[in-house]
């Protein structure tokens, strides 16, 4: 009898790294289905493409750097899916190819890939883009228009135009010019709130980043209502894709719980700052990173006594 | 704390069994913390059933009794689950048993009197810990609350709960006498949800021997892992908090294992040192896991050589106590010791052998910590050979085993904390 012998617990959860990712990327198909009606054929190549490439990328670099193939557990798969739903669906198609290999090889197999790196890859690759192509990554279309009948987002036009355009109900519903994923609000909350009961993401970042953008644009909607009430705030842009789908990022947020409510309200008076005083019209991209970047600090400064002490 | 697969059935639920015929018995001087036993017999003597073999040798060290009439064939190194190897006095069991009586007088003991019994009768703290219990009944200061252990958290055991079930008069007897000891204001006892009848059967005692026993509760608690950890329960039960370092008299507060009260009252009302007790053996790998009455120092191997325990497939780990926080045997070669609370005979299915791969700093194992510790942290010094780890309070690690329950990247977090905490000892 051959016996196996090893350090205690002797059982363990049922709950992988792949399992966690995949249950990521199943919460986001009714988003994905959605842009897809939205915005057509043009929306399904973006994601196509993002997914194709990240995957593609990441399979050479684990072969050049002579690791073991991760391609199965789905990380890179999100990661590309997350990038083309955070990129307009009119982008072309070398850009969002470009951005894919921006977002594997520098934002995660440079710092040592799975679980090292700093920044969230997607949102690293779509901040490569807005800086390689400011133009392309700004230009919207509407939804249902085959050709280019360009539009701005709502909060473009809140921002430049000074006027509150939309109705809530289309903003909730997706049905305004914008990134693949920031457009169906609904579904991506039904996503989150899936992820939330299945115990996939924790309720502390997007609990604190929700609560305080509401506060916030709540304060400011009182003392002029063209800033925007709050209800026109969580829905717009990227707020529901950022906070339920990249703000909860494991490897690029905080582990402390402390930290967690740190970095979520830290995301989301950024967030703010930005739409308010930033000379871009969205911020959740730029906070979202800011944030990743400062979680080291986070960590150490919430790091909780032992029980006890 | 974690919620864990259970896996109690179908020993929880069916009766318990005795097997006191064996053959021979292995009796490592070791059944304890502290010090071991020092022998008192030489090999060629006849030894009668409950006289002593090995007496407690210094402060923390404890007695041991022969659990059968037996001749004494050799005091010689034996296979020991915690120290691998510790010199244990080998029994050649002869026929006959012995009876034991109810002691007139148990009742008018004084304190000093039941210390004096309960420590030649050998009793250790039967939770896995084997504390000897004449020294902890002994504290520096004083204690209001006794807390009467009957969570038995960790999956597959239910040898506690069949003990409750089975012997409920005398575990709260036990619990009496202990009371008595400590001068408690009050005793709790403290069961988790999943035995309903086991809080049925207390119930029904606490009300009915509420003259006698004014001070005795009930404490009915959710199960989770680990609740029956002596830090989280005395908190869940009174908010107390034992100060990192320090111990449950410092709160005022002791625990008991059910188990122990049982040996205790054993001792007291019928002279009966420590030398049986309920063992859970279980594990998909046997036929039917079952819940045994054995002698201590009965050899696990023996027990599937008398054919009381069947395999149904070759398991791929045997362990030692808990699936938590057990230890993995590298044979059948072992003997069932004071502590024992169940053997585990696993299948590849059921023993997690997945392989490790990178964190992803989710931090479920920050949330599932019940000592509020962060270890993820220490993993990634201990792999950088980093040992600074005092700061990061790994000491205050109960090495419960949460953290790697609850790892989706299946990481070996305990084993990088051991090897944490061996490198701070060894330097």
């Amino acid at each position: 009898m051959q016996l196996i012998i090893s350090s205690s617990p002797h059982q363990k959860s049922e709950l992988t790294t792949s399992k966690i990712m995949y249950q990521v990327i199943y919460a986001l198909i009714p988003v994905v289905l959605v842009s897809v009606y939205f915005f057509k054929l043009k929306a399904l190549f973006v994601i196509v493409n993002c997914v194709v490439s990240c995957v593609l990328t990441e399979g050479v670099i684990l072969r050049l750097r002579k690791m073991p193939s991760t391609l199965k557990d789905g990380s890179a798969a999100l990661s590309g899916l997350l990038l083309a739903l955070s990129l307009p669906p009119s982008i072309s198609w070398y850009a969002a190819t470009l951005g894919s290999i921006f977002a594997m090889f520098i934002a995660k197999h440079i710092f040592g890939g799975l679980g090292y790196n700093i920044f969230n890859p997607a949102l690293a690759g779509r901040a490569f883009l807005a800086a390689a192509y400011p133009k392309m990554i700004t230009t919207w279309v509407m939804p249902f228009s085959l050709s280019a009948v360009t539009g701005a987002t709502p909060l473009a036009l809140r921002k430049f135009d000074h006027r509150i355009f939309s109705s809530i109900a289309d903003v909730m519903l997706g049905n305004i010019p914008g990134c693949l994923g920031e457009t169906s609000a609904l579904l991506l909350i039904a996503g989150g709130l899936y992820l939330l009961l299945r115990r996939i993401i924790d309720w502390r970042i997007p609990l604190s980043i929700l609560s305080v953008i509401s506060l916030i644009s709540l304060a400011f909607y009182v003392i002029n209502p063209l800033n925007g009430s709050p209800l026109f705030h969580l829905f717009s842009g990227g707020i529901m894709l950022g906070v339920f789908f990249m703000a909860t990022d494991p490897v690029t947020t905080p582990v402390t719980k402390k930290g967690r409510f740190t970095y979520g309200i830290g995301c989301a008076v950024l967030i703010m700052v930005i739409r308010y005083f930033g000379g871009l019209a969205e911020g959740v991209m730029y906070s979202i990173l800011f944030m990743n970047a400062i979680v080291p600090l986070i960590n150490r400064y919430t790091r909780p006594l032992s029980f006890g002490r | 704390m974690i919620n864990t697969k259970e896996k109690k059935n179908p020993q929880h639920n069916s009766q318990t069994s005795k097997f006191f015929d064996v053959k021979k018995l292995y009796l490592p001087l070791s059944q304890h913390t502290g010090k071991p036993s020092c022998a008192c017999v030489e090999p060629g003597r006849e030894v009668k059933e409950a006289e002593l073999l090995a007496k407690s040798d210094g402060l923390i060290s404890a007695y041991l009794s022969a659990p059968k009439r037996g001749k004494v064939a050799s005091i010689v190194d034996f296979n020991h689950p915690v120290l691998t190897k510790s010199p244990a006095v080998i029994l050649n069991c002869l026929e006959g048993s012995k009876d034991y009586t109810r002691q007139k007088g148990a009742g008018s003991f004084s304190k000093k009197e039941l210390l004096e019994i309960i420590t030649r009768s050998g009793i250790v703290g039967m939770g896995g810990a084997c504390f000897p219990t004449h020294v902890k009944l002994s504290p520096p200061k004083e204690v209001d609350t006794l807390i009467m252990n009957g969570c038995e958290c960790e999956p597959y055991l239910s040898c506690d709960y069949r003990l409750m079930l089975e012997n409920t008069e005398g575990i709260f007897s036990g619990a009496g006498i202990l009371g008595k000891i400590l001068s408690v204001k009050q005793v709790i006892f403290a069961i988790e949800d999943n035995k309903p009848e086991a809080i049925k059967k207390f119930n029904l005692l606490v009300n009915t021997k509420k003259s006698d026993f004014p001070n005795f509760k009930i404490a009915i608690l959710k199960s989770i892992y680990p609740q029956g950890s002596e830090k989280q329960l005395i908190y869940k039960l009174t908010k107390r908090k034992v100060p990192s370092g320090g111990f449950p008299f410092d709160v005022n507060c002791m625990v008991q294992n059910v188990g122990t009260a049982f040996a205790v009252y054993e001792a007291i009302y019928f002279n009966k040192p420590l030398i049986e007790r309920i063992v859970t053996f279980a594990g998909g790998a046997l036929k039917k896991p079952k819940n045994l009455w054995v002698k201590i120092g009965t050899g696990i191997k023996e027990l599937f050589d008398a054919g009381i325990l069947e395999f149904k497939q070759d398991p791929v780990k045997v362990i030692y106590g808990g699936p938590m926080m057990g230890i993995a045997l590298d044979s059948l070669e072992y003997s069932i010791l004071k502590g024992t609370s169940g053997i585990l005979f696993l299948t590849k299915e059921e023993a997690a052998l997945d392989e490790e791969s990178n964190c992803i700093r989710c931090a479920r194992c920050v949330d599932a910590c019940p000592m509020e510790l962060i270890p993820s942290e220490y993993v990634k010094k201990v792999k950088r050979n980093e040992f600074d780890l005092g700061s990061l309070y790994l000491n205050d690690c109960i090495e419960c085993g949460c953290c790697t329950y609850v790892c989706p990247a299946k990481i070996p977090i305990v084993q990088y904390i051991r090897t944490g905490k061996k490198y701070a000892i060894d330097n």
